[in-house]
């Protein structure tokens, strides 16, 4: 047979064979059969090469066109095939492949949960930087030079007269300075102690500040943000207890004590026995530090209060190393995705 | 501080069972932090005599003893040293459990039989003392219970002090904070001074010569004095204030300073090496032996009190060498001074040293309140030392430091607290304190009280301090919850906020766990990673390990590998939105800026479906173009650098709009070595102000397209080193404004290709916005775009 009509037979035979196939197998066998190293089409290309020259280009253009048009009309069959799935037995308990989300780490997470209820309150954010000067760390918040007070924050000092900031207060000191009242902020962030490295206690802790200043801000006003803060944070039903506490850039200065959410109050290990447990530093804003910023101490008032975020991080998650937050093992942090 | 519930009871006259005592000063803020009964291990501890005392053969360290418990003599053995026949000793029978968890039970010693035991101190949980067994007074009674003869039933109160409350390190001040919060008074103990005829002041002159380091000096003399044990009363209130009864006039000095709080010092006046007391600053270099034997080079920061010429003590602080009291003292030389708070700090400071005098000092003491220490500790020198007192104190007070009186507006004090106090109840609040109301003359009115503070209150010295005293005695319950003072009416959210939170986002949507640091680094691994980078230095780090403030997040990244890796984490993509530092530029500014941080290493997840492959640095700029596409940045591009920590093949810096933004390789082999790091490790860091000013946040709506798109797709052979960013970039030109988008979707190097070569299938994509394209157009823009590609890249067409 000449060659052209070979083509020709081959391909009303090949689109018949096609159309008729009802499996991928099938079409597999089909695809070798005819494109395959030793299929029909191949041997009609192989040919070629005897055929008079001047004949060639119009066979072998003939010969092609079919090579294409197979390939695509099996390419399209197949996958119409291959989307109705795997032709194995369907497993549905075979585990799924979505690809894994990463973890926001749990101190952002805390944090930012912290500043959200703050937020809700009507909190804004704001930062400062971690190298300070004495004046806004310690001086601008009523730690006077030789005070015993310095010495509830042991410090870090960098070369060149600044220090690593003890708490996230002096950006309270630096916004004061600032701006006018109302202010009502909060200052989420890092801060660093001289302390030893223990499963309590590290040189960095995060801290979340807050404060507002007003006319007529009254103590009632304090208990009543933190009070909500907590119930919001640790849940309805707990009892809470103020207590009379020292800062220099308070007074008066309270510590919150909540009770303790693991034993109701009964006393267990988290509480140390005592059924309560310690949550946050707050009073009223000195009037000395509002002074130190210009403000009218007599016209305007304020409170602050401020919170670690490692601690109650650690209270509610359960967590008992606080190193486990620098160590970063991913263990860890994949726990709080 | 630790204090027996006893004297409390004994000097406020309180009926309150210890707990609630606990609780009340808890909630004035004179915190009681933990309440133990004294005789929590006296349970079945008798006294007993010891009869007969016998060496037990081959043994040398152990004796056995009879010892006379009254309704039996038991065999006891006994490893104690100071065992003598006659002696009084605490028994500890069969059944006993003593400090330690130790429990008696009946036991054969090197054959012998003890059922029983001698205790010593730390035994009973009096002290941490177990040298030797504790010796009881001859006047204690056989056979009767330990805790009977000792008297020892009581509660040990430890207070956790705030610092400002210097008044109330005391008994006497914890007692008046229980009188003001019962409504009663204190009682101080009533004693009388048999005074000699001689007078002190023959004896003794005083000069001060810095007035406002020492505003007072004063001493008394007692002579003939006889060192001795204390009696068992005044060792068991040191003991159960954690203190180490030493000898009586130690003890009479702590012991004085414990219920007062005033601090004495007892001089030998026979050593004290001359008859003038001066008190003044001392010499640069100047040398000076503390009684622990330390010799001190000092400096002016410290006040020294000398004898005129050398140093005697280090002013409140700690006493010297030379002039301590010894065994063999009779006379003493008895101090009770007020000092400056802040110099006895600075003191404290230089010299490194602390102390209970030093603790009370420096929070202040009632400078007033020295007469009674120092005549109460006469008055025990004289009855318990045997000692004469010399009439008259020297006392060196030149300018006489009066009560303060401070202006109190009760409308203010209700206004801060949100309360509604009547003004009888706060006077009544400063008169259970022990303050007084000056009169009109002074300024008190209907609207403001002249309040009279006493001198042993040094921390009340404006309208504040007393409100907070009002509310400490009043207890914060009293003060309402109340919410609705809202401030400003608007919360913004700032820019950089918003931008970590949505970097956050994008990254764990990626699977990109975050990493955060402390900030502080290594320097040498800092200098390793970022060799010549100023680093900010830490003046006083507290270990080699965290010296220097990080100035890259890379070492800390590495640091965080490391420790996963050794927990066998080994496929890690992580981020850190963190902050690194500077040291102060030559015009002293200081700078620290947060970088965003990507790390890629080991291998993407295996799924039963996918295999997986290794990450490498397409994994990275795969996130940083995400991160651009997201906040609509100029294209991203990575140009070859060759930065320090990366390996020189891999090293590329990342610009955007023509400006360096990051830099992005694949950490050098070296420096992950020095992390115990063998896998390859990529790195991007970026800083975020940078970031930040690229971000386009108009985030416009662009219309979607009318018309279809027509693709073609592309073959070509090209040198291998030839960049797919030219080609792309070649591609876009020829094809013009019509191709919407070139792709490159694969890249093929081996077998099929020469060598040398590679082959790259590009996709684009062609559109109009104004008509559907005709092939004939689609095909001419493709002609071109083959046309350029052969002519700048010497491409071979493959046939498709
Ligand atoms: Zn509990």
């Amino acid at each position: 047979m000449p060659l052209l009509e070979q083509i020709i037979q081959l391909e009303k035979e090949a689109l018949e064979r096609i159309g008729n196939s009802d499996s991928l197998d099938l079409l597999n066998a089909i695809q070798v059969e005819y494109l395959g190293r030793k299929g029909k089409v191949t041997a009609v290309l192989k040919q070629l090469k005897d055929v008079p020259p001047e004949k060639r280009q119009q066979i072998g253009a003939a010969a092609n066109k079919l090579r294409v048009k197979l390939e695509s009309l099996l390419k399209e069959k197949q996958t119409s095939f291959a989307d109705l799935g795997p032709k194995t037995i369907f497993d549905p308990t075979l585990p799924g492949t979505a690809s894994r989300a990463g973890a926001p780490h749990i101190i952002n997470q805390v944090m930012g949960e912290i500043c959200q209820i703050f937020y809700g309150m009507g909190f804004e954010i704001a930062h400062g930087p971690h190298v300070e000067t004495d004046y806004f760390n310690f001086a601008a918040l009523n730690f006077p030079p030789d005070h015993p007070a310095r010495d509830m924050q042991d410090t870090f000092f960098v070369e060149g007269g600044r220090l690593l900031r003890t708490h996230t207060t002096p950006v309270q000191s630096r916004i004061l300075a600032e701006r006018k009242p109302p202010i009502k902020i909060i200052t989420p962030g890092l801060c660093f102690r001289y302390e030893t490295i223990t499963t309590r206690s590290h040189v960095a802790f995060h801290q979340v500040d807050g404060f507002m200043v007003d006319e007529g801000v009254t103590m009632a006003d304090l208990k009543g943000a933190l009070v909500a803060f907590c119930r919001e944070y640790f849940g309805e039903g707990l009892k809470y207890k103020f207590r009379p506490s020292y800062f220099p850039f308070t007074e008066p200065s309270a510590e919150l004590d909540i009770s303790c959410f693991l034993c109701n109050g009964k006393g267990c290990q988290l509480c140390k026995y005592s059924g309560w447990l310690e949550i946050l530093g707050c009073g009223m804003i000195d009037p000395s530090v509002l002074e130190h910023a210009g403000i009218d101490s007599e016209k305007y008032t304020g409170y602050a209060f401020g919170t670690g975020v490692e601690r109650p991080a650690m209270l509610k998650h359960k967590i008992t190393d606080i190193r486990m937050f620098f160590n970063n093992d991913i263990r860890f942090l994949r726990q709080f995705t | 501080m630790k204090l027996p519930y006893s004297w409390l009871v004994e000097l406020s006259g309180s009926k309150w069972p210890a707990e609630e005592m606990g609780d009340r000063l808890t909630l004035c803020g004179t915190a009681c932090e933990d309440i133990e009964p004294t005789a929590r291990y006296f349970d079945k501890i008798v006294v007993g005599k010891v009869l007969d005392i016998k060496p037990i053969s081959g043994a040398d360290k152990i004796r056995q003893a009879t010892v006379d418990i009254g309704k039996e003599k038991l065999n006891l053995v006994c490893g104690a040293p100071n065992l003598e026949v006659g002696q009084k000793v605490a028994v500890a029978v069969i059944g006993a459990r003593l400090a330690g968890g130790i429990e008696i039970k009946k036991a054969r010693i090197r054959g012998i039989e003890s059922s029983g035991m001698i205790c010593s101190e730390s035994e009973l949980g009096i002290s941490q003392d177990h040298a030797g067994i504790l010796v009881l007074d001859d006047s204690c009674r056989v056979g009767k219970s330990l805790v009977k003869a000792l008297d020892y039933d009581d509660y040990i109160m430890t207070f956790e002090l705030t610092p400002n409350r210097g008044d109330s390190m005391s008994a006497i001040g914890v007692a008046r904070d229980i009188a003001a919060l019962s409504s009663s008074k204190i009682s101080r103990p009533k004693f009388k001074i048999k005074p000699s005829k001689e007078k002190a002041g023959k004896y003794l002159k005083v000069e001060i010569e810095d007035k406002s380091a020492c505003p007072r000096y004063a001493a008394r003399i007692i002579k003939d004095i006889k060192i001795a044990e204390s009696p068992w009363w005044l060792k068991k209130k040191l003991l159960m204030c954690g203190i180490r009864p030493i000898n009586n006039v130690v003890d009479i000095s702590n012991f004085v300073m414990l219920e007062c709080g005033q601090p004495l010092h007892a001089f030998d006046l026979n050593r004290f090496g001359s008859n003038k007391v001066v008190v003044r600053r001392a010499r640069k270099n100047e040398m000076f032996k503390t009684l622990d034997e330390k010799e001190h080079k000092l400096s002016p920061e410290v006040l020294l009190i000398t004898n005129g010429k050398n140093g005697v003590a280090a002013a409140g602080v700690m006493g010297g060498f030379d002039s301590e009291v010894r065994p063999d003292t009779t006379d003493i030389l008895l101090e009770a001074a007020y000092f400056n708070p802040a110099v006895i700090r600075r003191s404290r400071k230089f010299l490194n040293m602390t102390s209970e005098s030093q603790a009370r000092f420096e929070k202040g003491i009632d400078p007033n309140g020295l007469e009674y220490a120092i005549d109460r500790a006469a008055y025990l020198f004289q009855e318990l030392c045997g000692g004469s007192v010399l009439s008259g104190m020297v006392d060196c007070y030149p300018k006489k430091i009066a009560p303060r009186k401070v202006a109190f507006r009760p409308q203010r004090c209700n206004d801060l607290l949100g309360t509604d106090y009547k003004t009888s109840l706060m006077k009544k609040v400063f008169k259970d304190l022990g303050f007084t109301i000056a009169g009109s003359n002074a300024g008190t009115n209907d609207k403001k009280l002249m309040v009279v503070v006493p001198t042993f209150r040094p921390d009340i010295e404006r309208e504040v301090d007393l409100i907070e005293e009002i509310v400490r005695i009043r207890g914060y319950a009293e003060i309402p919850d109340q919410v609705g003072n809202i401030g400003p009416l608007f919360t913004p959210i700032h820019p950089q906020d918003k931008f970590k939170e949505d970097i956050r986002r994008l990254m764990t949507g990626q699977g990109f766990d975050e990493i955060m640091g402390h900030g502080f680094d290594d320097s040498r691994l800092a200098a390793l990673v970022n060799p010549g980078q100023p680093l900010l230095k830490i003046s006083n780090p507290n270990s080699v390990e965290l010296n220097v403030m990080r100035n890259s997040l890379i070492p800390f990244a590495l640091t965080v590998m490391k420790n996963n890796i050794a927990q066998r984490n080994l496929d890690l993509c992580l981020f850190e939105y963190g902050k690194v530092y500077f040291p102060p530029d030559a015009r002293g500014n200081w700078r620290e800026e947060y970088r965003l941080l990507i790390l890629v290493t080991g291998q993407t997840q295996q799924t039963w479906r996918d295999k997986s492959r290794r990450y490498d640095y397409y994994d990275l700029t795969g996130v940083l173009e995400n991160l651009s596409s997201r906040f609509k940045m100029p294209k991203l591009e990575f140009t070859g650098s060759s930065i320090k920590c990366f390996d020189s093949e891999l090293s590329f810096e990342v610009k955007c709009d023509q400006k360096v933004i990051g830099k992005i390789g694949k950490i050098d082999k070296a420096i992950a070595a020095r992390f115990d790091i063998k896998q390859a490790v990529y790195i991007a860091e970026l800083p975020i102000p940078d970031l930040l000013k690229l971000c386009d946040n108009s985030r416009l709506f662009e219309a979607l397209p009318i018309y279809p798109a027509s693709s073609r797709d592309l073959a070509i052979v090209v040198d291998e080193t030839v960049k797919a960013g030219d080609i792309v970039s070649t591609v876009r030109e020829a094809a013009g404004k019509l191709a919407e988008h070139v792709s490159i979707f694969d890249l093929y190097q081996g077998k099929q290709i020469a060598k040398g070569k590679k082959s790259l299938a590009i996709s684009i994509s062609y559109r109009s916005s104004e008509s559907s394209l005709e092939s004939n157009q689609v095909d001419e823009r493709q002609r071109l775009v083959v046309g350029s590609l052969k002519k700048e890249f010497n491409a071979e067409i493959r046939d498709k």
